[in-house]
């Protein structure tokens, strides 16, 4: 690409598709919006997703090629006139979807629901952090503090989905709760969960490395760890799992961070009665439900969905009272120009969060 | 020449005018320009034009009045979806900023950059014209007037009340001060299928009217201990161990202390009205009662709709309130009679009719 380029983007035009151009500088219009420089963009499993696939219910295409890219951080380039809350130069973490703020949904503190919601990086129109700027509302962007690194302000987004379901979960101290994954997400919710009071955090993963480390970082006096075995069914997994951990009649919170069916399952197998069950993994569109347990244990299931009101605040507190240890979590950065390959890398499940730089120039 | 937009104009604390004012421009391509037709007169607006100021705001320079309003849209922006001109509205006449985190949470009505008209230095909806957001204008059924649509505005506000005591089918609810607000709470407590409602007042006729309107029942406060009050209203109408829900709507110190004594263990208090700043309050009996202490500010997401919503569907009437209309060029005697106190709403129509 053009070493004069003004805004270096990468943009996905279809599955293994991406490519590199100068997009249009963003400007400002609204006076209460902001541009950052990029520092760093982290890789999700959506965005894995968006490379071998072209999207995920709504993709890209040769005529409608989309900056990818959601998870993060920055430094203010120019503010609007009625933006007094920053200033160029200030290292944020940004919240990348910003709503309506007219209808029900947002009026009612849940914008993060709203049918109008831009989000970085879906198709078709809104693009994405991998470029040199971003534009988006001031009262979105999270100043840091000193305490927190640019690198690790990417790390922000994950952390804001974690803290939103374990919000939805309604952990109170004392509980007790399985988190079903140990990727980012997963072991998040497991340190947000302790953090929330949680008496004993179970992380459940088919890796023995991911649970390894998830040990390490969740700490011995909340955190446990458990491995499924492949050859009992979810019900036979789900009783062996609350006897090793002495979880009693059951988990009083599940939360399922995979995605993957069987974990699902499990899930609502090691709940007590009466007990809650969040969904913040995203695998296949449609599984098979344990419906009548859910009904005879009079279950209550959550969906989660990104996050809302409160959540990036929640979350950079928390790592800003050293209460959260980031060090560790992100395993290998990349250049701008190789944003591929950290895809690849992640697709192949290497490490825990990988990180692309914005572009250098 | 006939004027573009005649408004109705405080200069301070008992002087009024009327000036053509120019016709508010969209601030934006989600606004309309709104027709105003009818405005009821609240207590609040009263107080400012008697003393210029509640509490912290006052008025420093003119300002428009009014804010229980309906009206016509006359125009709307490019980005208006769900209006056009001719419709007819009830008029949310507060707008947040919603950026800040009270709004982003939800709380709206708790926005400290809330633009709301008539609250010095945002001028009211006493003219030809306002400008409101698309979304903080609601359509109003085809059956209902425009009358009722002005009283939409108050009863949002005792939507928001009942919301705050979680008001459910089969409750007990006693309320304090028979007044617009507390009348409308009963309207709305009988509504939301609440078995006993106990209207409380030291007006004789105001209590008849309440119990004509919606209230089940209703008790004279005596010049007696609060707690001896409370007493008599469980006593007499078989209320237990006390009402679930109490809502004042009077601001008024003795009705105050009687609402917490009057409720049961774990029942839930509704501070609506106003009145002293600081009062004398039962703080033990709230303490060893655990009774929940809520206060309700105006309205947030939902409450107008619900209003609408409860009036078109005729759920809940509020013709019998209207007590009395006036033509806009005889605004003041608007003013006058809310202030006598003898009716319950009285309205001004706007400056065309």
């Amino acid at each position: 690409m053009d070493s004069d380029a003004k805004n270096p983007s990468c943009l996905l035009y279809g599955p293994l598709d991406a490519r590199f151009e100068d997009r249009p500088v963003p400007v400002l219009s609204d006076p209460h919006d902001v541009i950052l420089r990029i520092a760093y963009t982290g890789v999700c499993g959506s965005d894995v997703h968006f490379w071998l696939d072209g999207g995920i219910r709504t993709y890209v295409s040769e005529a409608r090629p989309l900056t990818m890219g959601h998870e993060a951080s920055g430094t203010i380039h120019a503010v609007g006139s009625a933006v007094s809350s920053l200033v160029p130069g200030d290292k944020v973490a940004i919240e990348p979807g910003y709503p309506c703020s007219r209808c029900e949904r947002c009026k009612s503190g849940r914008y993060h629901l709203c049918p109008e919601m831009k989000f970085a990086a879906d198709p078709p129109k809104v693009h994405g952090t991998l470029s040199k700027y971003f534009l988006l509302p001031a009262s979105f962007c999270y100043k840091l503090p000193e305490s927190i690194s640019l690198s690790e302000a990417a790390l922000m987004e994950p952390l804001a989905v974690a803290v939103h379901a374990i919000r939805l979960a309604d952990i109170k101290p004392g509980s007790r709760v399985i988190v079903f994954g140990a990727a980012t997400v997963g072991l998040f919710c497991a340190a947000v969960a302790r953090e929330f009071g949680a008496s004993t955090v179970v992380s459940v993963d088919i890796l023995e490395h991911k649970l390894r480390f998830a040990q390490k970082f969740v700490g011995s006096s909340v955190g446990r760890t458990a491995m499924p075995d492949s050859s009992l069914t979810p019900e036979e997994n789900a009783k062996r799992l609350v006897e090793e951990h002495q979880l009693g009649e059951g988990a009083d919170i599940a939360i399922d961070a995979s995605g993957a069916e069987a974990s699902v399952q499990t899930a609502i197998f090691a709940l007590r009665m009466g007990g809650t069950f969040v969904q913040v993994g995203m695998g296949k569109r449609k599984i098979e439900f344990p419906i009548s347990e859910l009904c005879e244990h009079e279950i209550t299931a959550r969906g989660s969905f990104r996050y809302g009101a409160g959540d990036f605040d929640l979350g950079i507190r928390l790592v800003g009272q050293g209460k959260i240890i980031l060090s560790g979590i992100i395993t290998k950065v990349f250049p701008f120009e190789s944003a591929t390959e950290a895809w690849e890398t992640a697709k192949r499940g290497e490490g825990t969060k990988t990180l692309i730089e914005g572009p250098r120039n | 020449m006939a004027p573009k937009n005649l408004s109705f104009i405080l200069e301070k604390a008992g002087q009024v005018k009327y000036e053509d004012r120019p016709i508010p421009k969209l601030s934006s391509p989600y606004d309309v320009l709104v027709n105003v037709k009818r405005t009821g007169i609240c207590g609040s607006d009263v107080h400012y034009w008697v003393h210029g100021a509640i509490g912290p705001f006052v008025v420093k320079d003119p300002m428009v009045l009014g804010h229980e309003s309906s009206g016509v849209i006359a125009e709307v922006g490019s980005a208006v979806t769900t209006l056009k001109p001719g419709d007819r509205v009830a008029m949310e006449p507060g707008v947040p900023c919603r950026r800040c985190v009270r709004c982003k949470e939800g709380g709206y009505n708790l926005c400290p950059d809330m633009k709301f008209a008539a609250t010095p230095p945002y001028d009211g909806t006493l003219a030809k014209y306002y400008v409101l957001p698309e979304d903080f204008c609601y359509k109003l059924g085809d059956n209902m007037s425009l009358e009722e649509g002005a009283m939409v505005e108050p009863l949002s506000v005792a939507i928001h009340v009942s919301r705050q005591g979680q008001i459910k089918p089969g409750q007990s609810v006693v309320i304090f001060g028979a007044g617009p607000i507390g009348l409308l709470c009963c309207g709305v407590a009988k509504a939301l299928g609440a078995k006993k409602i106990i209207a409380v007042d030291i007006q004789e006729q105001r209590l008849e009217f309440a119990k004509k309107y919606a209230a089940t029942g209703s008790y004279i406060s005596a010049k007696v201990p609060a707690t001896e009050n409370a007493e008599n209203i469980k006593k007499e109408f078989d209320l237990g161990n006390g009402a679930d829900v109490a809502i004042d709507a009077s601001g008024v110190e003795p009705s105050i202390q009687t609402g917490i004594h009057v409720l049961r263990s774990g029942g839930t208090y509704v501070q609506a009205g106003n009145g002293k700043p600081d009062v004398v309050f039962p703080i033990m009996a709230m303490s060893n009662k655990e009774i929940t202490t809520k206060s309700s500010f105006r309205y947030s997401t939902g409450d107008y709709q619900l209003a609408v919503d409860l009036l078109s569907s005729g759920r809940l009437s509020v013709k019998e309130l209207i007590t009395n209309q006036y033509p806009f060029l005889e605004a003041e005697k608007a003013f006058e009679e809310t202030k006598g106190g003898k009716g319950v709403k009285i309205i001004i129509e706007g400056p065309e009719e």
